[in-house]
């Protein structure tokens, strides 16, 4: 199954809050759907979830229209919520069958999803009795209970504790081998990095950034080095910029490391040879690979 | 079709496990028998406890008549020659505290030795003493009434004439019967009355329910999964008739009990009720169909509100124009049942807001055209079905319109749009 988005836009009132936004996922993937605060993820999301319909854009599965309801979706939304006062596993229930379950493949998965994520003893408790994390696990259940084929995910790993995030990243790290397309919207870099093949980076509706992550951190990394000069060195950009200036253009500092930039006709062995001559023995020295909080910071915290 | 089911046996489950809308129809249940078998039950313990006081008193007097009541008296002329012929003519039992001036009858009353006192000039001019009178007072009614037959028989006895013969010429009656073509007004009124304000407690109480039950789902944000995974016409249905059906049901147990233990107790009611109970079938059927029609079109007018609020505190108020034009139904109805003829009455038999009480009173009532009844009913059934689609419609807009609640113009002006 390959969904693909092209060239959503949408309006709320004159204001254009998504200016052509396009990407592509296949079945047994995960997509990171990234960026700022009021960027337009949840925008994107819901037009996808046929919660606003998109001014234009067209979005396909497999070449022909994408309609949600002829799928079966798990979506656990940004907006939080069940019925507080109904028990837990009675609208677990409720909702897959609502998305097509029988009554019977109903209580099956609901009680599996249940046991799996560890709250199967508060099956007839009131939601509301839960604590915040296990509420989020009935969440993530009502999510997965229908058996979905895609899966859309925002913001899943708020409010949960180290222990919770690791059965969170468990389930969906499943789900991915299992053939499920996953569409992963988050603030928190670390969890995209860890299941996501290809992300998008919007901002201001915009998609400034997309395509295959590692692809994008080499490129990211491209002509740049990580140059450490060991504790001799309180000032090490001052030192590369004494003596190596004209090779190269620092760009950043991570701890003890300085990101620095080659500048044209400079290539890695011939920036360490000068080194090496002006008696600059670096303690470590190789190709950046920049985290995605750093592409993250550069792509969209321009505006901050 | 799969998903409404769906939806309207979960709403119909928050109804009957809800605890107080179980304990509401358990006390309303026991209150309407129990009223009903009160006369039944009085009778019960009367019967014993006046058999057992004659075995042990042996012969006592009547126990009709009430308790005797001591009464100040002063005669100034000696207009009244028997008191206890006075008395019995008012239909009191009196005990006579005879005065011999006014000082004393106002103390007697106003110390509490009499319960009341008259100073009597003659048969026609009295004075009338009491300390508080009280809604119920009739005492001075009852010695007016006494005096003037006491009066008008002395004046008969003067001219010669038998005040008796002359009382019993006063008391004849016609003998007659009536031959009712049409309906009785006066017998249909007790059921339609009822009918009415059946329908008005189903709206009051189930209106602001369905209401609650559509905003409780963006109060909890539990909506966004739910119009991602349910077509929201089958939500809003589902929901709606829930209401509607649990208000049936509810309605059926209350009133079912009610007329079983009316069937149980209808001896010690001396048929009383009869004219409450006893309702023909065509008037059912109205009820049935102008009562259900009327109350799910209201009912989609509380969803609609449902959606366009965000906080369930902002119901009532945004509920209220809902409940004015229903009042304004309601009011034309119980005015209008005075006259089931009336204009007013038939114009508000066709429009569909006040059909449903219009059309009912008409049937049970008046005298309506079949082609009347079918048109009004067409009409309704059509208001009904549009008010279902266009508050799935509100619905759907009002969704995720979190925070201030929306104009319900403003909602029809972005449907409008779309």
């Amino acid at each position: 199954m390959k969904l693909e988005v092209k060239d959503l836009r949408k309006s709320f009132g004159d204001k254009e809050v998504l200016h052509g936004i396009s990407f592509s996922i296949e079945s047994g993937k995960a997509l990171g759907l990234l960026g700022r605060n009021g960027a337009g993820k949840t925008t994107t999301i819901r037009i996808l979830m046929d919660v606003f319909r998109a001014n234009s854009g067209t979005i396909t599965v497999d070449g022909k229209p994408f309609h949600p309801k002829d799928f079966r979706i798990g979506y656990l939304p940004e907006e939080r919520g069940l019925y507080p006062k109904k028990g837990v596993q009675e609208q677990l229930m409720y909702l897959a069958q609502l998305r097509g379950s029988s009554h019977s493949d109903a209580k099956k998965q609901s009680e599996r999803w249940l046991k799996r994520l560890g709250v199967e003893e508060y099956a007839q408790r009131k939601l509301e009795t839960l604590s915040k994390g296990n509420q989020q696990k009935v969440q993530l259940a009502q999510t997965l209970v229908c058996n979905p084929d895609l899966i859309i995910l925002d913001e899943p790993f708020s409010g949960l504790d180290p222990v919770n995030s690791q059965i969170l990243k468990d389930v969906i790290r499943e789900q991915i081998e299992e053939g499920k397309l996953v569409i992963f919207s988050s603030h928190q870099m670390s969890y995209v990095e860890e299941f996501c093949e290809d992300i998008v980076l919007i901002n201001h509706g915009d998609i400034v950034l997309s395509g295959n992550l590692d692809q994008i951190k080499r490129e990211y990394g491209h002509n740049r080095l990580v140059i450490s000069l060991g504790t001799d060195y309180q000032e090490p950009e001052q030192a590369l910029r004494d003596y190596v200036g004209d090779l190269l253009r620092v760009v950043g500092r991570r701890k003890d490391q300085v990101i620095a930039e080659m500048k044209e006709g400079c290539t890695r062995e011939l920036l360490l040879k000068e080194l090496l001559e002006r008696n600059l023995v670096p303690e470590e020295y190789g190709n950046y690979e920049p985290s995605l909080t750093e592409i993250f910071v550069e792509k969209a915290g321009d505006q901050a | 079709m799969k998903q409404f089911l769906t939806v309207l046996r979960f709403e119909l489950n928050n109804y009957f496990k809800n605890k107080s809308f179980l304990l509401t129809t358990i006390i309303l249940i026991v209150l309407a028998v129990g009223i009903i078998a009160l006369p039944g039950i009085i009778t019960a313990v009367e019967g014993g406890s006046s058999a057992s006081e004659e075995s042990a008193a042996g012969t006592d007097e009547s126990s009709g008549g009430g308790s005797e009541e001591t009464v100040a008296l002063l005669d100034e002329n000696g207009s009244i020659a028997d008191p206890e012929a006075f008395s019995a003519a008012m239909g009191m039992k009196i005990k006579w505290m005879e005065c011999t001036d006014k000082d004393q009858v106002e103390d007697a009353v106003e110390d509490g030795k009499a319960e009341a006192g008259f100073i009597v000039e003659d048969l026609l001019h009295y004075t009338y003493v009491v300390e508080n009178r009280s809604m119920s007072d009739t005492m001075q009614e009852a010695f007016s009434a006494a005096a003037a037959a006491v009066y008008r028989a002395q004046a008969l006895t003067d001219q010669g004439l038998d005040p008796a013969e002359i009382e019993a010429l006063y008391q004849t009656q016609p003998v007659y019967e009536t031959q009712i073509l049409g309906k009785d007004s006066v017998s249909n009124y007790a059921y339609t009355y009822m009918l009415i304000m059946i329908l008005y407690f189903l709206l009051i109480f189930y209106g602001q329910m369905i209401a609650t039950s559509v905003t409780s789902e963006k109060s909890n944000r539990a909506i966004e999964i739910l119009v991602t995974s349910v077509d929201s016409s089958s939500l809003i249905f589902g929901k709606v008739l829930a209401g509607a059906i649990a208000g049936l049901i509810q309605c059926a147990l209350i009133l079912g009990s009610a007329v079983g233990a009316y069937q149980f107790f209808k001896d010690s009611w001396g048929g009383l009720l009869d004219n409450v109970f006893d309702i023909p079938i065509p008037v059912w059927a109205a009820f049935a169909v102008f009562g259900m029609m009327g109350y799910l079109l209201y009912a989609f007018c509380f969803g609609m509100l449902g959606a366009l609020v965000s906080k369930t505190e902002d119901i009532s108020k945004a509920s209220m124009p809902v409940l004015m034009i229903y009042m304004i139904s309601f009011f034309i109805a119980i005015f209008g049942m005075n006259d089931s003829n009336s204009m007013l009455i038939k114009v508000s038999s066709f429009i569909p807001f006040t059909s449903s009480n219009g059309m009912l009173i008409r049937i049970a009532m008046g005298s309506v055209e079949m082609w009347e009844v079918i048109l009004s009913g067409a009409l309704l059934a059509v208001f009904c079905v549009g008010a279902g689609v266009l508050a799935a419609k509100i619905f759907r807009f009002g969704t995720l319109m979190y925070g201030n609640p929306i104009k319900f113009t403003t909602a029809l002006k972005k449907i409008r749009e779309k």
